[in-house]
């Protein structure tokens, strides 16, 4: 019976720093892990996000420390790992005198497909992203959003492990960055796993399964969103039928021995970690019992933005 | 609202992502890949027709003497004057049809490697198996292929021609047998030298009309320096001549066919002439190289 080899994580780094010639530090000795799947890679400008993909495509040696992409060590052989990664940059990359069907098929053919295949499979990614009408149309004619999905499919054409996904919603419109995650979204469906660089938090919170925050070049925290954005264990009730709706609700739960804050005049916070699920119970029945009006009650959750702020704040 | 029959209604299958299967290049199938599809764009190839005007047109100019020459041969090959040898052109001077060459290259290299730059493809291009050498070697590759290829498709007509319409076929081949390697030998040495050259002062913009210009003008600002120094010497034979860099391929040519250096150049009556032509020839073509290897051994995304 043969044992089934997990897959090597998509990024393992270790004191991973990389200081510029003018003595810029954009990596601070970075160690983290990463495993397979959709990845967000957070930090505001200038935090490190694109070093990091330097780094990971071996066009630049690091100051200390190492990376692995794939289990592949970066240092020994940048050209394989290339191999198997695809790269959209933030930036304007194309060149604007082609038609989006050579394009696609010449980083295809650079990539190693043979030219049959790399034609083939640059229809396929055209038609996947939406630009199977415009395939030969001169990206120089292109809108801000079909040059994006352009540079998405030539990052796909080689049918990558991983692809580098630079603010792939940068300079788009609401309707162009919803079709963009859409399309992010999916590539995990599709077998590749994605590394997103933004500082839009709230793609990440959308698309991805896990997310790394960096800060000033240093790692703020990682792990999978799921826990990362777990419940709070504050419960937020509105009420009315009352001037003092929320006041009177507070102080009758507080005399239950249920802690609970005044957010204004008919919001209140209710801290639910010592009683668990029976304190919609008695939120319930305190309302009832004051004959007050219950507008809503949720459970309060974490957004990326507050743990960035927190844990950025804290580091 | 018409209902179309069933036989004529379709469905819509989304056919979704499909892996890769096939095989799959590494380093050495991306830098070829890279030097045709620069071979491609040198020759106007999947561009618009007025890319593609230029080189052909000179393909089709640096052809026209062959075709007089062959002409001419033709016309007079029952003259009782006997003037059927008679040559228009030689076949050294036919490599030295230098001219239209280095006007051709002054137009592609910077068109080959510019766009790169300035449309920030080389990202692009890095993040895929391949090294700043492979760039490098890919784009001079494809220049230098372009470069032979035009100045040593002439010569075939002008040989195959003058064959043909000579008394006698084997006879003229076997006559002029040391053509066979003497002219894809000096075509190369000039097409590889040229495509260096170019393609490392293009190189140094990320301008087309800049990089054009830097090339033509090496060729003017050398040549007249050499002469103005040369002028001034009032010497018939200066090692001052090889300040005239993109003549120095000349100077290899005659070094092939004749196996010294001619009058076409001050060089000709120094002692060591052909040593310092063949020394100046390799250390322009190594600093190029150099210069080039330089400028890609690293890309910023």
């Amino acid at each position: 019976m043969s044992a089934v080899v997990p897959l090597p994580p998509l990024l393992r780094a270790g004191g991973l720093t990389m200081t510029y010639g003018g003595g810029v530090t954009a990596l601070a000795g970075m160690s983290v892990e990463v495993p397979r799947g959709s990845v967000g890679l957070v930090g505001a400008n200038g935090a490190g996000k694109t070093t990091l993909f330097r780094l990971m495509l071996g066009l630049m040696e690091p100051t200390a420390g190492w990376i692995e992409v794939g289990g592949h060590p970066v240092a020994q052989d940048a050209v394989a790992v290339r191999s198997r990664l695809g790269y959209m940059p933030e930036h304007d990359c194309l060149p604007l005198d082609q038609t989006a069907a050579d394009v696609v098929s010449s980083f295809g053919e650079i990539a190693g497909l043979p030219p049959r295949a790399a034609r083939q499979r640059a229809s396929d990614m055209l038609d996947l992203v939406g630009l199977d009408e415009a395939r030969f149309r001169p990206v120089g004619g292109f809108s801000t959003g079909m040059r994006q999905r352009t540079k998405l499919a030539q990052a796909l054409v080689a049918d990558p492990e991983l692809v580098l996904l630079d603010e792939p919603t940068a300079g788009l419109d609401p309707l162009g960055r919803e079709e963009m995650l859409e399309l992010v979204g999916r590539l995990a469906g599709f077998g590749i796993s994605a590394i997103m660089a933004t500082h839009l938090l709230d793609d990440v919170q959308r698309v991805c399964e896990h997310v790394v925050m960096i800060d000033r070049g240093r790692l703020v925290l990682a792990g999978p969103i799921d826990r990362l954005v777990e419940r709070t264990g504050v419960m937020r009730v509105e009420v009315g039928g009352h001037v003092s709706s929320g006041r009177l609700l507070a102080e009758a739960l507080s005399r239950r021995s249920l802690p609970a804050q005044l957010v204004d005049e008919q919001t209140v916070d209710v801290d639910t970690r010592g009683s668990g699920e029976g304190a919609f119970d008695v939120v319930r029945d305190v309302v009832a019992e004051l004959d007050l009006r219950l507008y809503s009650l949720s459970t309060r959750h974490r957004s990326l933005d507050d743990l960035f702020v927190h844990q950025a704040a804290r580091a | 609202m018409s209902v179309l029959p069933p036989t004529l209604s379709g469905a819509v299958y989304d056919r979704g992502y499909r892996p890769y299967e096939g095989p799959r290049g590494g380093r050495r199938a991306a830098a070829i890949a890279l030097w045709r599809l620069s071979v491609r764009r040198a020759l106007g190839l999947r561009r618009s027709w007025r890319q593609k005007v230029f080189p052909w047109l000179l393909l089709a100019i640096a052809t026209v003497p062959a075709v007089v020459n062959v002409g001419i041969g033709y016309a007079l090959r029952d003259n009782p004057l006997d003037l059927a040898d008679f040559e228009f052109i030689t076949y050294r001077e036919y490599v030295g049809v230098s001219t239209a060459l280095l006007l051709f290259v002054a137009l592609t290299a910077p068109d080959i490697v510019c766009p790169d730059r300035r449309q920030r493809v080389l990202p692009l291009l890095f993040s895929r198996p391949l090294t700043g050498a492979d760039y490098v070697w890919s784009k001079l590759g494809a220049l230098a292929a372009i470069v032979f290829g035009f100045a040593f498709l002439p010569q075939v007509v002008l040989f195959v021609g003058q064959m043909l319409v000579s008394d006698g076929a084997l006879d003229y081949l076997t006559e002029h047998a040391d053509v066979l390697w003497k002219v894809p030998l000096a075509v190369l040495a000039l097409a590889v030298y040229y495509a260096a050259v170019g393609v490392a002062l293009s190189s140094l913009t990320d301008r087309r009309i800049v990089g054009g210009v830097a090339i033509l003008g090496t060729a003017l600002v050398t040549s007249a320096i050499a002469g103005i120094i040369i002028g001034a010497t009032e010497a018939e034979a200066s090692p001052f001549a090889v300040l005239n860099i993109l003549a120095l391929p000349l100077g290899i040519r005659d070094l092939i066919f004749l196996g010294h250096v001619t009058g076409d150049t001050a060089l000709a009556g120094v002692a060591g002439g052909g040593v310092l032509t063949v020394t100046a020839y390799l250390t322009v073509l190594g600093a190029s190289v150099a210069v080039l290897l330089h400028r890609y051994r690293r890309v910023d995304l």
